[in-house]
């Protein structure tokens, strides 16, 4: 079953998150809004191996908040009849806004230890995360962003449809190849489920992007 | 049989009129006085009685009589020989016309024009230093009238004989010259210099003081601090130094004022302090008090139509104020009172402004604000009669919808809003119309590719009607509107945009005056070539009239956002096929302008990392990896000296690290190709 995120002071969804598609500085033109990125999730089990098709789009992306949100697509479903989208917020780990601690959503700071070190990209860091989260790091020019993607409703299916969006993803995007790693967390699911992505071009010999203005 | 001269019918409405009018001008000072009272009676509070005597010519009659009576005193004070008797008739003709100058003038325009041009404003300020104090007192009360309206000469602090003039008029034991001194200023302080002048001229002491007095100092001392304070920081610092007698901690007491108007203007006050003076109110429980005040004065019959402004003054683009606000539950008490229908004019607008600057920030306030189901109140206000408030449900609106959350769970883009929306755009009110495109640009967005129900709406048809508008701010709003339409539409979506739109008037908007417009109808073609590999097409119909457009304006601008947004037209273009990427090296490299350096390496060398990045990101494109050509166009780029400035942009820290890389690649093949 869906629960909504208990909202921190900080989650704010402001009116530049549109602004913000790529005519303010942006921490990767890959990760701006209009941007698709494409995978796999693999949601294999003791009993049988299973990975759903993946789609992501970047709707809004709220540098200054340490917020980016979109919708994830999954394709090969097997309970429901069409793609199951969702809405997603995601918090970026700036060590400003966000540490590597996520506090909430039922994860330790053990749990969020053990999906962070998943990936390789974030052994460099593990030292002083262990310290303080990581507040003190400056994750400025590091070629890694580290991510909380949090499912918050479902977009075309109702909450009947057999699906849980309980948990959040860690997650890591490369900076140098676009690519997005992730990793499900959600205590009531298999563990470790394994988000992997790659920035889409649409057919065309090269990139593209879009943007839009909020007022 | 019933047939007498006493039963004829009484004179009708409008000779009984003109017959006060003609009493007027009687030769006996006594009929004068007793037209004068009659008048005064008859206008006191009804503004369609003081039309009816404006247009009779009343205000030039009683004119004459103040201005023949002030003649007279002067005589009487030069030694001309008057008896006792005389003098007190004449100055109660005096202090009759007098008021009754000043009723025409009290909250009533008309009536402070028609007194200004009869010329009796000069009359009423000479008689402020009268020796009789009740002509003192009736004159100071017209002026202070007269003072409210916007219409009243503006006074000039900065004359030092002005300034002493308005020292005496605060000095002055009469309440009503102390109150025409609050008025002058409440009314004619506008810059900094001269909220500068009367602060060191002392004028801030003195009007401290009269926050000790009755209830109209009280009130017209406030106002009168709130403007001399207002965005001023040095000005607030002298207020709330100690040594001007814990002037702060008065006007905080007086929010607790039993009178509702002052506990009104002690909060404005206190707003304005806050708002230029952050340090000097960091206590958090009178921020606190402040909207708890406000909130309760919403009920008051007196100045419940003017609170919900001042707490917009005190939350508005703050988003702490807005925490505040909302632990304090001011959307679920401003939606009460949307609740009490009806609600008039003023106070809806009041309310439907502070709900959106509720909800100008913070995800809770819209969340909580869609869960008390109160948009419906947003969308019936949005066919008031009042344009004010049809306005303000837009700006409420367009608040709310900057939700991506919500934008993306499609709640905007449903004929309930979009209908009335659409309707705004032939709005006969400019502001209305700017208002109406602010929250349709947001509402557009909408990334559940409902767009077609806008389209249905007769939305794009309108909005390039505006996109032609002589007004800039309509303009640049319409084709942001089109632009945010076009983000992510679907191919025949863009058909119909296009088709509406022209690829004439688009063109037309590309080489716009304005750089404003240029900027957004770039990131409208943008938009158009972004998506599936046909849409790219779009610029090259009508013999690639567009791209020809893009490539002259890149030529030619010079404001950093018209340059990025054509650039990232290039970028989307030059990611589509050969002929694509061809084309964009035709406009960033004419064949014509090998001697000139290229606007390419232009953009490279700009000092704005987004431009860089733009231009870099094109070039990616041009250079991809698997495209036949890239090979002919490094080698084309080489030449243009692209290559070598491009290798030393590799450690360029703010390029972003994919670009960087794809940097790499495509100066490590041409290397490798030669």
């Amino acid at each position: 079953m869906p629960v909504r995120v208990v909202e921190t002071s900080s989650a704010l969804s402001q009116p530049s998150g549109g602004t913000s598609g790529n005519t303010l500085p942006s921490v990767c033109t890959l990760l701006s809004v209009g941007q698709a990125f494409s995978g796999t999730q693999n949601v294999s089990s003791q009993q049988k191996d299973e990975a759903w098709r993946v789609n992501v789009r970047i709707q809004g992306c709220d540098l200054d908040h340490g917020y980016l949100c979109g919708t994830m697509e999954a394709l090969n479903v097997p309970m429901a009849d069409t793609p199951v989208v969702t809405f997603w917020e995601g918090e970026i780990v700036d060590t400003k806004n966000y540490t590597f601690f996520t506090g909430k959503w039922g994860a330790t700071s053990e749990d969020d230890i053990k999906h962070w070190t998943k990936f390789p990209s974030f052994s460099p860091l593990l030292s002083q995360v262990d310290v303080d989260g990581g507040k003190s790091l400056d994750l400025n020019n590091y070629p890694y962003i580290f991510m909380r993607w949090k499912e918050q409703y479902f977009v075309n299916v109702g909450t009947d449809c057999g699906l849980t969006i309980a948990g959040f993803y860690y997650v890591c995007f490369s900076s140098s190849d676009g690519s997005i790693n992730g990793f499900y967390y959600d205590p009531n699911s298999s563990p470790f489920q394994k988000l992997e992505l790659k920035s889409t071009n649409e057919g065309r010999l090269g990139f593209s992007f879009s943007s839009y203005e909020l007022q | 049989m019933p047939a007498s001269a006493s039963s004829a019918p009484p004179p009708p409405t409008h000779s009984r009129r003109e017959d006060l009018i003609g009493r007027l001008s009687s030769s006996s000072s006594e009929a004068k006085l007793k037209a004068l009272r009659d008048l005064k009676n008859q206008i006191i509070g009804n503004r369609t009685k003081k039309l009816c005597f404006l247009k009779l010519g009343a205000v030039p009659s009683v004119t004459s009589i103040l201005s023949s009576s002030s003649a007279t005193a002067a005589a009487a004070a030069a030694g001309s020989v008057c008896s006792g008797n005389d003098v007190e008739l004449n100055d109660s003709l005096i202090i009759q016309s007098a008021a009754a100058i000043g009723s025409f003038a009290c909250g009533f325009d008309d009536g402070v024009k028609a007194v200004l041009d009869a010329g009796a404003f000069p009359l009423l300020l000479r008689l402020i230093s009268y020796p009789n104090d009740k002509v003192v007192g009736a004159a100071a009360r017209s002026l202070k009238f007269i003072y409210q309206s916007k219409l009243a000469p503006r006074y000039d602090f900065l004359q030092r004989n002005n300034m002493e003039f308005i020292q005496s008029l605060l000095n002055s034991e009469n309440e009503n010259v102390t109150g025409l001194g609050a008025s002058i200023i409440t009314h004619s302080c506008w810059t900094s210099m001269e909220q500068k002048a009367l602060s060191d001229a002392g004028i801030i002491k003195k009007l401290t003081c009269m926050l000790g007095g009755s209830v109209t100092q009280k009130d017209a001392s406030l106002e009168s601090l709130a403007t001399i304070l207002k965005g001023n920081p040095e000005v607030i610092a002298k207020f709330t130094e100690p040594e001007n007698g814990g002037a702060l901690g008065t006007v905080t007491e007086l929010t607790k004022d039993k009178n509702a108007r002052t506990r009104l203007l002690a909060c404005i006050c206190l707003i304005v302090i806050k708002n230029s003076a952050p340090s000097c109110l960091q206590d958090l429980r009178i921020k606190t008090k402040l909207i708890l005040i406000l909130l309760e004065l919403l009920d008051d019959d007196q100045v419940g139509d003017e609170a919900p402004f001042a707490l917009s003054s005190l939350i508005a683009e703050k988003e702490d104020l807005q925490v505040l606000a909302f632990e304090a539950n001011v959307i679920d008490k401003l939606v009460n009172h949307l609740r009490k229908a009806p609600v008039l004019s003023r106070r809806l607008e009041g309310i439907l402004i502070a709900l959106a600057n509720m909800c100008s920030r913070l995800e809770r306030c819209r969340d909580r604000l869609l869960s008390l189901e109160a948009m419906k109140f947003v969308t019936d206000a949005l066919s008031q009669d009042s344009g004010e408030v049809r306005a303000a449900a837009c700006v409420c609106l367009k608040n709310v919808s900057r939700s991506v959350k919500n934008l993306s769970a499609g709640l905007f883009m449903n004929e309930s809003f979009v209908a009335p929306l659409v309707q705004l755009l032939f709005d006969d009110l400019t502001f209305v119309q700017v208002s109406a495109l602010d929250a349709i640009s947001n509402i557009v967005v909408d990334f559940l590719a409902h767009k077609t129900m806008f389209m249905k709406c007769g939305g794009v048809k309108q909005l390039v009607q505006l996109s032609k508008s002589m007004d800039v701010t309509i303009r640049v709003k319409a084709v942001c509107a089109l632009r945010n339409l076009t983000f992510l539409v679907s191919d025949k979506c863009k058909e119909e945009i296009l088709s509406e739109l022209t690829q004439l008037t688009l063109r037309s908007l590309i080489c716009d005056p304005e750089a404003c417009v240029q900027e957004q109808a770039l990131a409208l073609v943008r938009n158009l070539v972004d998506g599936p590999l046909d849409s790219i097409q779009h610029v090259f119909a009508e013999d690639a009239l567009l791209l020809h457009a893009v490539g002259q304006q890149l030529q030619s601008a010079s404001k950093a956002e018209v340059l990025i947004q054509g650039m990232y037209v290039f970028t989307n273009v030059a990611s589509g096929n050969e002929v694509h990427k061809e084309a964009v090296m035709q406009e960033l490299f004419p064949p014509l302008a090998n001697e000139c350096e290229s606007i390419m390496s232009k953009f490279l060398h700009s000092d704005d990392s987004r431009l860089r990045t733009a231009a870099v990101w094109a070039l990616v494109n041009l250079t991809f990896p698997s495209s036949s050509g890239a090979f002919g166009r490094v080698m084309k780029l080489r030449n243009a000296g692209i290559v070598s400035q491009l290798k030393n942009m590799v450690n360029d820290p703010c390029l972003d690290l994919r670009v960087r890389t794809a940097l790499g690649q495509s100066v490590t093949s041409g290397d490798g190709s030669t």
